[in-house]
């Protein structure tokens, strides 16, 4: 494990130097398609100091931080009980599906035109944009998971006499959960792609604003810093995810490292 | 109270014209508290005959039922011990004992007290913690046992409960399963593919033909365990090497395999 972190690190430190060395020291990238360390540096203090788009760093990663949960909050909240219900009931697979058949190859991002048409240029738009996205996954990795649970754990259940609230909160659920988490992960990271897209076309603050306005003032540091910190909370979110996983499926963990 | 009778019982798969008949006219007694082995070719359809009992599934003609009540769904009274044991991955083993008494109703205090007991009785008891995959097969099948008991049901249904163990294995769990059915009693359907293990552990065997599935012959067991006195011994394979035993052995296996002499006739 050392020896791999070891290796990683070294990557990463030879991935900066050759930044360095194609950039600030014999200029073979020119400063206006790609920012040296230093004009990153530089952008990046303008941010965290005076601001820039309408706000400091901190009030943009907020905006784009709360959104993005928020729409992934709904996304999730609606997604994984309508994908367990599916998952369970033939009747309501028959019922939901063809809808769900026919919304799905929709490319999220072509919901942009017609939510900003609705709820206009403010957050709930890009709300509805985020659930858009992040709802598809949460659905079918629930549907999934209920379908591959195990034939015999549902008769075992069955022959234990366990009533129907004990048997969702104890058996389906835990049951499809590896799955579920699956799908959890992905919609996350819809909801970031989203989300950046979404304030791209339309912001008063947020990382996907900083973007848009870096790229109309020719700004290519702040475009690096954009990107960085983007991709900085989207990791932060992923692995708090990750932590949460690990804990509801500590059985499953444990059967993972015992084969 | 806990007795079995299978009426004139038969499945089709598919329609009644053109379907395939997986059992056809199945009658079986088995009385409250015996233990009743069912052996047979693969494909003869014991296994489905255990989950008519179980109220996992359906006979297409006639009635299955348990002390004159026909059978409709699952439920506790009857409980049943799976050949891949079916234990819920995410709880521990005291929990996956427990559910079943929860279910019930059970108030806590007693319901502690029983787990506690059956762990006992089983050799459980270091492991109540421990998750299903933290044991042996043998183990988990214990603990499958043990869920399956201590709802003190009616009707123990049980799999080929000891298929998927090794041999030495299995052989201790036969012979605590003799333990723990003498001491408790229970009307008992075992599911087999061991001869051995039928003759050993139950009071008759009914063998079962294929094509359609049916009961062929039923033989009585206990009679002669009782007047060679097989429970005098206290290892398998001494009541194995007895020769009542290799007779009533190799009478089985001789009508199992004029079943497979016809198949290939």
């Amino acid at each position: 494990m050392s020896r791999k972190a070891a290796v990683g690190s070294a990557t990463i430190v030879a991935a900066l130097a050759l930044w360095f060395f194609a950039t600030t020291m014999t200029q073979m990238i020119s400063p206006g398609r790609f920012p040296s360390p230093a004009d990153t540096w530089v952008a990046f203090k303008q941010i965290t100091g005076v601001g820039y788009a309408n706000g400091v760093l901190i009030d943009h990663v907020v905006r784009s931080v709360v959104l993005v949960t928020l729409g992934f909050l709904v996304a999730i909240c609606t997604g994984v009980p309508l994908g367990l219900l599916m998952g369970w009931s033939r009747k309501a697979e028959a019922l939901i599906n063809p809808v769900f058949l026919v919304i799905r190859p929709i490319p999220p991002l072509a919901w942009i035109p017609l939510a900003i048409l609705w709820l206009g240029l403010g957050d709930m738009a890009k709300i509805l944009v985020i659930w858009f996205a992040a709802f598809v996954p949460s659905v079918i990795n629930a549907y999934t998971g209920v379908r591959n649970l195990d034939k015999p754990l549902i008769e075992a259940a069955q022959m234990l006499g366990t009533p129907f609230s004990t048997f969702v909160r104890e058996i389906l659920l835990p049951g499809a959960s590896p799955m579920i988490f699956t799908g959890l992960r992905l919609s996350l990271q819809a909801s970031w792609t989203t989300l950046v897209a979404a304030e791209l076309v339309g912001a008063m603050t947020g990382l996907g604003r900083v973007l848009n306005a870096a790229q109309q003032d020719l700004f290519p540091g702040m475009i690096l810093v954009g990107m960085i910190v983007v991709t900085l909370c989207g990791w932060v979110m992923t692995a708090a995810l990750g932590v949460i996983e690990r804990r509801a499926l500590s059985w499953n963990t444990a059967t993972r490292a015992g084969d | 109270m806990g007795a079995i009778r299978f009426d004139n019982v038969g499945r089709i798969y598919g329609t009644k014209q053109d379907g395939f008949e997986a059992l056809k006219g199945v009658n079986l007694d088995i009385a409250d508290r015996e233990f009743m082995a069912v052996v047979g070719p693969s494909g003869c359809g014991k296994t489905t005959c255990l989950r008519f009992v179980a109220g996992f599934d359906q006979p297409t003609s006639g009635i299955v039922s348990v002390d004159g009540v026909q059978v409709t769904k699952p439920g506790p009274d009857r409980a049943v011990v799976f050949q891949q044991f079916a234990l819920m991955p995410w709880k521990t083993v005291c929990e996956n004992i427990e559910l079943g008494l929860r279910n019930k109703g059970v108030p806590k205090a007693e319901r502690i007290k029983k787990v506690n007991d059956i762990l006992a009785l089983m050799s459980l008891t270091s492991y109540a913690d421990a998750f299903p995959h933290q044991l042996s097969g043998g183990m988990q099948q214990r603990v499958s046992i043990a869920r399956a008991y201590v709802l003190d049901p009616e009707v123990l249904l049980m799999d080929e409960p000891f298929g998927a163990l090794d041999a030495q294995t299995r052989v201790v769990m036969q012979e605590e399963l003799v333990r723990l059915a003498r001491r408790n009693p229970r009307t008992v359907m075992f599911i087999t593919h061991a001869v051995e293990e039928a003759v050993y552990l139950a009071d008759r065997v009914a063998i079962m033909a294929r094509q359609p599935g049916r009961v062929k012959e039923i033989i009585d067991i206990r009679s002669v365990r009782e007047a060679e006195r097989w429970d005098d011994h206290e290892k398998i394979e001494d009541v194995m090497d007895l020769e009542s035993f290799v007779h009533l052995r190799t009478q089985i296996w001789r009508s199992l395999r004029q079943e497979k002499a016809m198949e290939i006739a």
